[in-house]
């Protein structure tokens, strides 16, 4: 193991295409619609929470159905900040990702101790409980009615400063933050922690007999994971700047599921693609939102036993069929 | 009026068990939890409702209608996914029948709406029960409960069936070499399971009064707290478990508010993961 960064020309090509990604992205609001735009806002939106499901689920092995509750905790966190005190965007951000963090931990306790189908159920015993309080603690979440009239993010130090309207400038605020996250989740998997959890998901008894402490990493990637989920809170609360216990619906922890395991489950690119194939994919079919789900569920059910490591690995299956020729191509020249 | 919410919470847990047994069943000989068990609930209350509203038939008609309907459907689905869940992880387990669920839930709400439809059908002249008025429709749940427990049990314990599904249940591998037929058994084992939760559906719709596409939500998610309290495949465990649901939620929303009694399958859920994972009726069980 002589350092990922070492390797070279394996790395190289995943750079390469990420730095063309990044500044196609970057240029994207010059040819694109806002229509369009707002699609892609949608797509980072889901892309945030997804990641972490990706961090919990890809890299460590546990499938976590708890990510939309923490998702909530983050918007409503955001939310409340923003309107009780008006703080900057930054602040209601780092708050979205520590608040649900903190939450997490007492719920990891019980929840960690579990195992397969027990701690699937567990997690998703927790979005409702999130919710149950989101609706009764009507002092401070106003209850079902929600909150509304949310501030828009004011991207200033303290006071003052810049107030995002536009959908080109949520745009721009979404693709940093997205950056940021996919960045942090990059270093995070490559981290020597990062490897430990692909152990413990691998086989996490064998991971435990090298002397690490699973329970320790199993909760730090819950408690990331809801970090992660939160940031994603945040940033949608600002940008639909309404909030409501509707947030904890299970459709969102569907859409989340089909992004991840769809996209392409243990893999840095997966998700990035699975949020804007499937975002965009269920924004054309907008005027049946049943006929979204029903796609979304004939994809979650097809894709485990068809295309079990997602729709990357088909794109990546297709490339190498195609990258040969071209290999030959290069050399006759 | 402790009387009366003891009843109520009875003949509701009832219902619970009844759709939860059919889930611990399909837990038990598949080792999978079918994440769409509570659609087969909503299709069989639907199936039942189109008997009625759309080809006119009595509600007596339509409880067979209704779970020949979805006996049909998931005798489709076993085959298409069901059977094919034996050797695949946990997980790929729950993603499959999750999309399955998003499937028919919105599959009923593209066909008939997504509002409420009325159910207009069933007994509900009241019956005097112990010195209580009480819907003939509630006694007739409670009493085909009884009888259906009577026959699973029966029926895993006595019947060469029985044998055969304890026998995956135990290990499938020896099953493929003692010549069990592991999909069937596992087919025949999902179909029972679903009609049950239709059977469920057909009989707690008059009761509801109105079906919708996402009524089974709930119920699979409240079918998770009984089957974890009831030890997960243990049938018995899982009639005790459902009465125990069922009445703990009709005294909590009695007694201390109407918007907490859906938090209570929940809470139960944690606590019982949490301090007894095998179940309150069990010394061993399979999770």
């Amino acid at each position: 193991m002589s350092g990922i960064g070492s390797i070279g020309p394996h790395v190289a090509k995943p750079v390469a295409g990420g730095c063309l990604v990044v500044a196609s992205l970057v240029l994207l609001p010059v040819v694109a619609t806002s229509y369009q735009l707002g699609t892609l806002v949608v797509s980072m939106v889901f892309l945030l929470p997804a990641l972490g499901l990706n961090l919990i689920l890809g890299y460590t092995g546990m499938l976590s159905l708890a990510q939309m509750g923490f998702f909530g905790v983050g918007g409503y966190t955001s939310a409340l900040l923003a309107m009780h005190f008006g703080t900057p965007f930054w602040l209601n951000f780092l708050a979205a990702c520590v608040v649900p963090a903190l939450v997490a931990i007492p719920l990891a306790i019980p929840a960690l101790r579990l195992r397969h189908t027990s701690f699937v159920m567990c997690t998703i015993a927790f979005v409702f409980i999130l919710e149950s309080v989101s609706k009764n603690w009507v002092s401070v979440t106003r209850g079902d009615m929600g909150l509304s009239s949310v501030p828009r993010p004011r991207l200033g130090l303290w006071s003052g400063g810049f107030e995002v309207h536009t959908v080109v400038q949520y745009y721009y605020l979404g693709l940093l933050l997205c950056m940021l996250a996919v960045a942090a989740l990059v270093a995070i998997v490559r981290s020597p922690a990062g490897r430990y959890m692909i152990a413990i998901r691998e086989d996490e008894i064998l991971a435990a007999s090298v002397g690490g402490r699973t329970w320790h990493y199993r909760l730090a990637a819950f408690v990331l994971s809801a970090a992660f989920a939160g940031a994603g809170g945040s940033y949608y609360v600002h940008y639909i700047t309404v909030i409501s216990p509707t947030v904890f619906d299970p459709s969102y922890t569907n859409t989340v599921l089909v992004v991840v395991l769809g996209g392409g489950v243990g893999t840095i690119s997966g998700p990035i693609l699975g949020s804007v194939v499937f975002v965009a994919l269920s924004e054309a079919l907008r005027v049946a939102p049943e006929l979204r789900m029903m796609i979304y569920g004939l994809i979650l059910t097809v894709s485990v036993f068809a295309f079990p490591k997602g729709l990357i690995e088909l794109l990546a299956s297709v490339a190498k069929r195609a990258w040969p020729l071209r290999a030959r191509r290069s050399h006759a020249d | 009026m402790l009387q009366n919410l003891l009843t109520d919470g009875l003949v509701i847990g009832s219902v619970y068990a009844l759709v939860s047994v059919g889930m611990t069943v399909i837990l038990g000989v598949l080792g999978q939890i079918n994440f769409a068990h509570g659609e087969y609930y909503m299709a069989g209350a639907f199936a039942a409702w189109w008997g009625i509203d759309r080809l006119g038939l009595s509600y007596v008609a339509a409880i067979p209608l209704a779970l020949v309907i979805v006996a049909a459907i998931s005798l489709a689905i076993g085959y298409a996914v069901m059977q094919r869940l034996v050797d695949v992880s946990f997980d790929a387990g729950i993603i499959a029948t999750l999309g399955i669920s998003l499937l028919l839930q919105n599959t009923a709400t593209l066909l008939f709406g997504g509002t409420y439809q009325i159910f207009d059908g069933g007994w509900l002249e009241p019956v005097r029960v112990l010195g209580e008025d009480v819907a003939q429709q509630r006694v007739l749940i409670f009493v085909v409960t009884l009888a259906v427990f009577g026959g699973l049990e029966w029926l895993v314990r006595k019947s060469r069936f029985g044998k055969q599904m304890r026998a995956v249940a135990q290990n499938v591998e020896c099953c493929h070499i003692l010549g069990v037929d592991v999909r069937r058994v596992v087919l025949i084992t999902f179909v029972l399971g679903t009609t049950l939760a239709a059977l469920s559906g057909v009989l707690t719709a008059p009761i509801v009064m109105n079906v919708y596409g996402s009524m089974g939500e709930a119920i699979t998610l409240k079918s998770f707290a009984v089957i974890v309290m009831g030890g997960m495949g243990n049938i018995s465990g899982t009639l005790l478990a459902g009465w125990l649901l069922g009445i703990m939620e009709s005294l909590v929303a009695g007694y201390v508010g109407l918007q907490f009694r859906d938090a209570v399958a929940f809470a139960l859920l944690v606590l019982v993961l949490m301090w007894r994972p095998s179940g309150f009726f069990t010394t061993k069980a399979r999770y």
